[in-house]
């Protein structure tokens, strides 16, 4: 119980440091805050399915994408309100999350990958763009939410980015909280024992499928949760930002931040969304008298080939050391990194 | 009252046969033994149990209720427990959340109370908890708790598994080689342990080990599985006595691999006789020093050294578990020797590649033979004159073994027993290394192949290769073997002589059948009593009649004439062999 | 009858190019146990290389077959240091590693090159008319006209994979090869050179996907991602063929162009295709689940 009361209070903490940061900033840096909430909900859905569960899943953005369609859908076309939309956002994820955890059952490793990665492209390619789907995407140009307010935020004010952002801010930190007494509780150690050995698992008590099902469900319903708070965000939806390549980013810097720890997700989610467009309008100028432009792809670039180097020279790869020694390291080094890339 | 009971339980792979016909009781409270050799379907047998495997036939009951489509972790929540012989522990959580794992399973806890930190979960975990602790204070692993499992040595995750499968309060509790690894000291605490595991926790246990000696100590009932049927069942001293057993171990051919298998012509005219005499042993060939090695955190051999000169033929001896093939796979490279080191031709090749050790001329054929199961024969030559460089022409095997050339373009994986190792053999032949190292070259072949491969190996010596065998089928080996080293429990226990050790053949049924070096049971039993008071051995000819392998059919005639004329087998083939000498 | 004709000859090419890039990924993962979720991606960049050479520097003076030789020449050859690069540089040190760490590495390969490739060649649509034959040249095959260049990639892919088949069994390297996608551990018993065999079989898996990526590029307007995203189609085509073999795997490749290629008769769907892909994945992978796929260790 000492153990959840500091976590409280550290929740509390960051919540009141972190809640002033945007303040005073421009309506794009704003926009980037919020944005990275979203996202990190995403990585700390995967941190929950395949840091703790052992699940590999392809398509987190997917599940976003569903919350942020499913919310879009329920305000500008069922016209309810928007906490009903982030409900159904939430709803639909979650259903989704369990029937891609079906076919998972069986399959493990690569081949869970392959399948996460065809439901990733499908729904990006398909799902989101066919005119089949009209109904539930708003058709080619998504749904736009101008209109719609969530407790007393209203979409068209001037300040609910801001708004928007910290009511983000409050229900990620809930999570990680939430998160955090999970791994430490009975079914966070069922989903650990998943993960280090299925077989040990299910002889020793463990129900497989409920378990298997349990992680999908919650991963899916946690990051369509971020998702469904995109339209009040941005004002539509579209399926450009839960396009595949979101879901392999967030896969990638999941697991280059550890997707073992809570604390990576929202690291993560702060570099996916604010990195970009801090580069964008900083990462230009000239240098010993030549122009250079350091743009998005940089940052991917260098995403993709830091990823390599920390799988091949951490001796156990992905599945990194847990000691706490390690993790100081690694704590160390994301500092570090932090100030390279941003130092521009 | 019988808590565990199964029948005519069969598993079939495909068209592989793991299990068949299995009957067995298991009573509370007793400690039952499951022995026989590799392959005999142990594990199979325990993922059965488990519900891992599903059996095709035949029916399992526990404590009165059937087994039959109850998933895993239902049976778990009935009672039955296990470990796993190659360790399957939770590495990245604590040895207490091990613990915890089935004790929350079984009991039912809710899932979410804990993430919600609501005041009753806070309860049930400390309750939890302190249980949990008493299980490790039962097993002497105080203050291993919140040690990360993955962390500590093979020896301590032995009984944390153990610990684990009791935690979830368990009724029969399957414990799968937890002796493997184990020194021989280790291992005489973990029998004390299981005693005191029956005691303290009210649990039966099944036993699966190599070692004879844990199992004989500590079990009540005895299983002998071969080839996956019932040999035989009874209490240690019977078992140890019975003849079966004995054959099965010291290596007899069982009917389904012999039977119906024509004797092939293997070995062609020109090769000299086996009575040719032995060159002196040249120069020292290979040197292995005080070396360790394992997998994971099972560390399998501490402290092995031998040596091989050009010329010589030197059999490494022992019961399985021993380390032998673990020793063969550090020379070879396939394993990483972590001390010691290791010489060939003066060379230190410790931690080099497999595939240099291999050119430089110490070629390794593993247990299992070392093929490609989906390469034809002439590929497999092909690739072994290919890495040597020297064009030997392929005929130079097809005249050892002109059944291959018929072969040859069939898959390595669809020949027989005999077929694959005349390929395995033939790789000697093409690419003549230096050393050829030969893991269990007998197994599952029969006797006829087999003594003419062993004639083979003293064709290899004639042209100058050395080799290095493991065998398990002692006399065998003794018989082409300049020297052997006995192995137990993980290092070198004796070397000799094979003269010395043929003489001596005390060693190394004591080493077997976990017999201290005082007891002559098996020889005595092997004679059929002709043993007399001052433990005189019985006539050399006889040991081998036995314990070679025959053919099924003469086996069955030699049994039905034995019973028909009142005798006993040993008695039987004795006064045979008389006669034929004649 | 002839519409039908039209969409199976569409079909087969586009199962051409499947059946090639398939190709390439199961030898890769046969050997060194990778399965390569970058193999789009690598196609892809070789693909814009060779794109580059040919509209990107003025050739003055040479004849239009000698640019688009030097063009292909210029990509394949990028994909042999690419392969190369990749297994020095990362696979050789990952030999041991659980297949899932590999295929993670994959991923971050896929996210290097993909923004590399966009970095250099922006995000435009772009069209790259490297025809090996003429463009208007015709076939008439039971009174059905067929571009030429449609049976161009019908016979390079059988041609590949009949080349490569060949260089499998009748050579040493290729029985090398084999052994070392049988069993790694006992080939380097046998002293086979492992190393070499990764190398060989990245570089040959690489300038593979590049001929798959020219060849499909005349027929569409192509762009850094959608090359990178035919990976997909790859896999379930190599699923088919079980991640083992290799006829089926061409096999596999096409039939799943022709899948793809007939409901577009009767349906217009830009996605469809995409769904069919997944549908076959599941298909092959939920049916063998029990057992497992050949290729794929549980």
């Amino acid at each position: 119980m000492r153990g959840n009361a500091w976590r409280f209070a550290a929740a509390l903490i960051a919540f009141a440091v972190l809640a002033r940061l945007p303040v005073g900033l421009d309506a794009g840096f704003q926009f980037d805050a919020a944005l990275a909430v979203i996202w990190a909900f995403g990585i700390l859905s995967l941190v929950l399915l395949y840091g703790y569960a052992g699940q590999v899943s392809l398509c987190q953005a997917t599940f976003a994408g569903v919350g942020a369609y499913g919310a879009g859908m329920t305000v500008a076309s069922l016209h309810g309100g928007y906490l009903l939309g982030i409900v159904v956002g939430v709803l639909f994820a979650t259903v989704l999350g369990v029937l891609v955890g079906l076919p998972a059952l069986r399959l493990h490793g690569i081949t869970l990958a392959m399948v996460t990665l065809g439901i990733a492209l499908v729904f990006d390619k398909y799902v989101f763009q066919d005119h089949l789907f009209d109904w539930f995407t708003g058709g080619a140009a998504g749904w736009q939410v101008s209109s719609a307010s969530l407790l007393g935020i209203s979409v068209d004010s001037s300040k609910h980015l801001l708004a928007s952002y910290d009511v983000l801010l409050a229900l990620f930190l809930v999570c990680a909280v939430l998160m955090l007494n999970l791994h430490s509780s009975g079914a966070g150690r069922r989903f650990r024992a998943i993960r280090d050995s299925e077989l040990a698992a299910s002889t020793m008590g463990v129900n497989l499928t409920r378990y298997k099902l349990l992680a999908f469900a919650m991963s899916a319903g946690m990051a369509g949760l971020g998702g469904s708070f995109y339209p009040l965000v941005a004002g539509s939806v579209s399926p450009q930002p839960f396009w595949v390549f979101t879901s392999l980013q967030l896969a990638a810097i999941g697991v280059l931040m550890g997707v073992r720890y809570v604390p990576a997700a929202a690291l993560g989610g702060f570099f996916m969304a604010v990195v970009p467009d801090v580069l964008t309008r900083y990462g230009h100028g000239t240098f010993l008298n030549r122009a250079y432009e350091i743009s998005f792809d940089w940052f991917q670039i260098a995403v993709g080939v830091l990823l390599v180097l920390q799988l091949i020279l951490l001796p156990d790869g992905v599945w990194g050391d847990l000691r706490s020694h390690a993790a100081r390291i690694r704590g160390a080094l994301r500092f570090k990194r932090a100030g390279e890339v941003t130092a521009a | 009252m019988t808590m565990l009971r199964l029948r005519d339980v069969g598993v079939r792979f495909g068209g592989l046969v793991a299990l068949n016909d299995v009957s067995l009781d298991l009573n509370r409270g007793e400690i039952l033994g499951l022995i026989g050799p590799n392959g005999a379907g142990k594990t199979t047998l325990f993922n059965c149990i488990t519900g891992v495997v599903q059996p095709t036939q035949g029916s399992m009951y526990f404590e009165g209720r059937s087994l039959r489509l109850v998933p895993p972790h239902e049976r778990a929540r009935r009672g039955i427990a296990r470990t796993f012989q190659n360790l399957q522990l939770w590495d990245s959580m604590t040895v207490l959340e091990n613990l915890e794992v089935p004790m929350d399973a079984v009991g039912r806890r809710n899932t979410f109370s804990d993430a919600l930190g609501l005041p009753f979960s806070g309860y049930s975990e400390r309750a939890a908890r302190e249980r949990a602790r008493a299980i490790l204070h039962v097993l002497e692993l105080d203050g291993y708790g919140d040690r990360l499992a993955g962390d500590l040595p093979a020896g301590i995750q032995r009984r944390v598994e153990i610990g684990r499968a009791l935690a979830m309060r368990p009724k029969l509790v399957l414990l799968d080689e937890p002796a493997a690894g184990l020194d021989a000291r280790e291992t005489e605490r973990l029998a004390d342990l299981l005693r005191t595991v029956r005691e303290r926790f009210h649990v039966s246990l099944l036993l699966v080990d190599h070692d004879m000696s844990l199992v004989m100590r500590v079990c009540d009932f005895i299983y002998v599985l071969d080839f996956g049927k019932v040999l035989a069942s009874g209490d240690p001293a019977e078992v140890r006595n019975d003849q079966k057993v004995i054959a099965a171990y010291l290596g007899e051919a069982t009917p389904e691999l012999s039977a119906g298998e024509p004797v092939p012509e293997l070995v062609s005219g020109e090769n000299p006789e086996v009575t040719a005499p032995r060159k002196e042993p040249g120069e020292v060939l290979l040197e292995v020093e005080s070396i360790a090695a394992g997998y994971g955190h099972l560390e399998v051999i501490r402290d092995v050294s031998l040596s091989v000169r050009a010329g010589e033929v030197v059999a490494c001896i022992g019961a399985n578990g021993a380390g032998k093939t673990t020793t063969l796979r550090a020379i070879s490279g396939v394993i990483h020797a972590r001390t010691g080191s290791i010489r060939f031709g003066g060379r230190d090749i410790t931690g080099a590649k497999p595939e240099r050790i291999a050119r430089m001329g110490l070629a390794h054929i593993p247990e299992g033979r070392g093929l490609f199961p989906r390469l034809s024969v002439e590929d497999t030559l092909r690739i072994a004159t290919d890495t040597t460089g020297n064009r030997a022409p392929l005929d130079l095997a097809y005249d050892v073994f002109p059944r291959l050339k018929q072969r040859r373009r069939q898959a390595v994986g669809t020949l027989s027993g005999g077929e694959q190792q005349m390929v395995a053999m033939a790789r000697a032949i093409l690419a003549r290394p230096r050393l050829l190292m030969i893991d269990e070259m007998s197994q599952g072949l029969a006797p006829t192949i087999v003594r003419q491969l062993f004639r083979l190996i003293d064709v290899f010596r004639e042209q100058g290769i050395a080799v290095l065998l493991v065998e398990q089928f002692v006399e065998s080996a003794l018989e082409v073997a300049d020297r052997a080293y006995v192995f137990e429990h993980g290092s070198v226990a004796h070397e000799a002589s094979a003269e010395e050790l043929r003489r001596d053949r005390n060693l190394i049924s004591g080493s077997y059948l976990g017999a201290t070096a005082d007891e002559t049971a098996a020889i005595a039993v092997a004679s059929n009593g002709h043993s007399n008071g001052n433990g005189h051995f019985p006539h050399p000819d006889l040991m081998e009649v036995v314990s070679m392998r025959m053919p099924a059919a003469l086996k069955r005639a030699l049994e039905e004439r034995a019973e028909r004329e009142g005798r006993t087998v040993g008695a039987l083939a004795l006064d045979l062999l008389e006669e034929a000498k004649r | 009858m002839s519409a039908f004709a039209a969409y199976t000859i569409i079909g087969l090419s586009l199962g051409g190019i499947f059946a090639l890039a398939a190709l390439g990924i199961v030898l890769i993962y046969r050997v060194t146990g990778v399965l390569n979720f970058a193999h789009g991606a690598m196609g892809m960049f070789s693909t814009f290389v060779a794109w580059q050479v040919f509209y990107g520097y003025p050739h003055p003076g040479m004849p239009s077959w000698e640019v688009t030789a030097e063009a292909i020449l210029a990509g394949l050859g990028f994909a042999v240091v690419l392969g190369l690069f990749l297994e020095l540089a990362v696979f050789r040190w990952v030999r041991n590693r659980p297949q899932i760490t590999k295929a993670v590495i994959t991923i971050g390969v896929l996210l290097t090159l993909q923004s590399a490739a966009s970095l250099i060649w922006k995000n435009n649509q772009y069209h790259l008319p490297i025809y090996i034959a003429p463009q208007t040249s015709t076939f008439m095959l039971a009174g059905v006209p067929i571009g030429a260049n449609y049976i161009v990639i019908v016979v390079a892919a059988l041609g590949l994979a009949f080349g490569l088949a060949a260089f499998l069994r009748g050579t040493a390297f290729g029985r090398a090869m084999r052994a070392v996608s049988d069993n790694p551990t006992t080939a380097a018993l046998w002293g086979v050179r492992v190393d070499a065999v990764g190398a060989v079989s990245w570089v040959l898996g690489s300038v593979i996907a590049a001929i798959a990526g020219i060849l499909i590029t005349p027929f569409i307007n192509f762009d850094t991602t959608s090359l990178t995203l035919l990976v997909v189609d790859s896999l379930a085509a190599a699923l088919i063929g079980g991640l083992v073999s290799l006829p089926l795997t061409v096999l596999g490749g096409f039939v799943l162009g022709l899948l793809e290629t007939y409901p577009t008769i009767w349906i217009q769907s830009l996605g469809l295709p995409r769904l069919i892909a997944l549908l076959v994945i599941l298909a092959v992978l939920i049916v063998r689940s029990p057992r497992g796929l050949p290729g794929v260790a549980k």
